[in-house]
């Protein structure tokens, strides 16, 4: 195998296995919006509060995913 | 004129769906290229009294901020000086909406002493923000562009300059002269035609040449038979005939390196100018077939080290050059330079309002000393303080990627589906516009959130606080 296409295997590889850890953020974020959501079904008078700290929890979560990101891109378009 | 086009508007959606049919039956589907970096526009267009070279997403935040600008000279015209006058109506009602409905959300996160700042802050980065993410449903954007090589440019630390190189990194003549402009009007050259068609013109050359050859040897012969028979008068006999062609190599070989090489000459520049004619109608300058297309081969860099490009396009090095769309315009928020700005300033902002609010105590949130020995776990309040600083850090690069992170793979999205399904990516248009209102207000929420926490004290009046808050 050439070696160019052997750098592009594994980063392809690589920017693959990275990205596995988006997956930690989709669990939290499905988590925190789940239970947002059934609280502000049980309460809707605090829809306001849960809300705003729904979304600061979901951004929270999602920031682990966009180190993972991160990462990817990085593996793709920095690494030479 | 509601009943009008309620009635026809299916009409154009038939008619845009068949359009779409055509378009995509006619035209070859283009696999993306995609590139992380907003593209540099080519020579010649460098900004004015700077020097920095243009990119495209530079163009589209210029684009952006027009346009807020736009909507901010519109609203502040049409809004009433006084209660009495006619109400302006119509678009500028969508604005008081927006910041009715905007201004009750953030009074009901931030609606402190502080309010004005934070809503200020909020609202302009939401609508920067909501306006750039908006930009990639616009047609044309990251669509029409300059077609140029697949290339970029490259410091030379040795030699103390740029050069042009491909995006693999390889090495190419410096000049961009081989830019064309998309005008629809252009032929996708085949390589294999093309190939066949010089195959032709040579196999014509040829018996043009041997045509010519024929010609004059035919001339000499009879010439050399008239000289020979002058003096025995005019009998013929056809072995002489015979013979004289026998021992003529002599005379053939002269005779080809005079007329014969012109004709031949002549039929392979016919051959060039129209190869030439066809190139500069090209879809691309230079016959480079694209990783889409029939004949193309992948870089070797062995094979080429130092390949010129310029001089000659059709040189068998430069052939295998990719040729790519570069976008007059691109979407600002795929360029983490647009991000990390907008991320900074809000990180900047969020410590002036810190500052603003509890004076220089508000560095005590992160240098917390002041309990280290009166209590027993007087420590953890110190790397916890430590814990925040590094958390502040952070929220530049949470908040830069987080944005780039989601417009940029959405503007993939929709270049993909546009290539898988060109006549209806249309859903994931719409995925994407909400995509985009909720990008936007997640940076602007999470900057007045952070705006708010930043202004409450950590201490024991942290209570006290969070009462007035509310």
């Amino acid at each position: 195998m050439d070696p160019q296409s052997t750098i592009i295997l594994g980063k392809a590889i690589g920017a693959g296995l990275a990205m596995i850890g988006a997956a930690g953020g989709g669990i939290g974020i499905g988590l925190s919006v789940g239970g947002a959501v059934q609280a502000m079904g049980r309460n809707p008078d605090h829809t306001a509060t849960i809300q705003t700290n729904m979304i600061l929890g979901v951004a929270f979560a999602e920031a682990v995913a966009i180190y993972a990101l991160v990462v990817s891109l990085i593996i793709l378009f920095v690494l030479n | 004129m509601n009943s009008f086009w309620n009635g026809k508007r299916r009409f154009v959606a038939l008619l845009m769906f068949l359009a779409g049919v055509f378009v995509a039956l006619r035209v070859p589907p283009v696999i993306p290229f995609i590139q992380l970096p907003g593209e540099n526009f080519p020579e010649g267009f460098d900004m004015p009294f700077v020097d920095i070279r243009w990119t495209n997403t530079m163009v589209g935040s210029v684009i952006v901020w027009i346009v807020l600008l736009l909507f901010v000279v519109y609203v502040s015209r049409r809004r009433p000086k006084d209660g009495n006058e006619v109400p302006p109506g119509g678009f500028y009602y969508l604005f008081e909406v927006l910041f009715e409905g905007l201004m009750g959300f953030v009074g009901g996160i931030a609606g402190g002493r502080h309010f004005r700042l934070i809503f200020n802050m909020f609202m302009t980065i939401f609508l920067v923000v909501l306006m750039a993410n908006w930009m990639e449903l616009v047609p044309g954007v990251d669509t029409i562009g300059f077609i140029h090589p697949h290339v970029k440019e490259k410091y030379d630390a040795d030699k103390d300059e740029y050069k042009v190189v491909t995006t693999d990194g390889y090495e190419i003549y410096q000049g961009f002269l081989g830019i064309s402009y998309v005008n629809g009007q252009c032929d996708w050259i085949s390589p294999a035609d093309e190939a066949a068609a010089d195959a032709a013109a040579l196999a014509n050359a040829e018996s043009a040449k041997l045509a010519v050859m024929d010609e004059l040897a035919v001339k000499a012969a009879y010439a050399r038979y008239k000289a020979e028979h002058n003096g025995h008068g005019d009998e013929v006999h056809e072995e002489d005939a015979g013979d004289d062609h026998g021992d003529d190599d002599h005379a053939d070989i002269a005779v080809e390196s005079d007329e014969a090489s012109a004709a031949y000459d002549e039929v392979l520049a016919a051959r060039e100018a129209e190869k030439q004619a066809r190139r500069d109608r090209s879809c691309y300058t230079g016959v480079a077939p694209g990783p889409w297309q029939e004949g193309y081969e992948p870089y070797d860099k062995s094979k080429a080290k130092d390949i010129s490009l310029h001089p000659d396009p059709s040189a068998e090095e430069a052939k295998r050059v990719p040729w790519v769309v570069l976008p007059f315009v691109r979407v600002p928020s795929t360029d983490l330079n647009m991000t990390l700005t907008l991320a900074l300033i809000a990180f900047v902002m969020i410590q002036f309002i810190g500052f603003k609010a509890l004076g220089i105590g508000y560095l005590t949130k992160f240098f917390n000393f002041s309990t280290l020995f009166k209590s027993p776990l007087g420590g953890i309040d110190v790397a916890v303080g430590l814990l925040e600083l590094i958390g502040d850090f952070a929220k530049i690069l949470s908040f830069s990627f987080r944005l780039l992170g989601n417009i940029f793979a959405g503007s993939i999205l929709l270049f993909v589906m546009s290539f898988l399904v060109p006549i209806l990516p249309w859903p994931f248009f719409i995925l994407e516009f909400f995509v985009g209102v909720i990008q936007a207000l997640v940076f602007a929420l999470l900057t007045a959130i952070f705006m708010n926490l930043a202004t409450i004290s950590h201490h024991h009046d942290d209570d006290h606080d969070h009462a007035e808050a509310h």
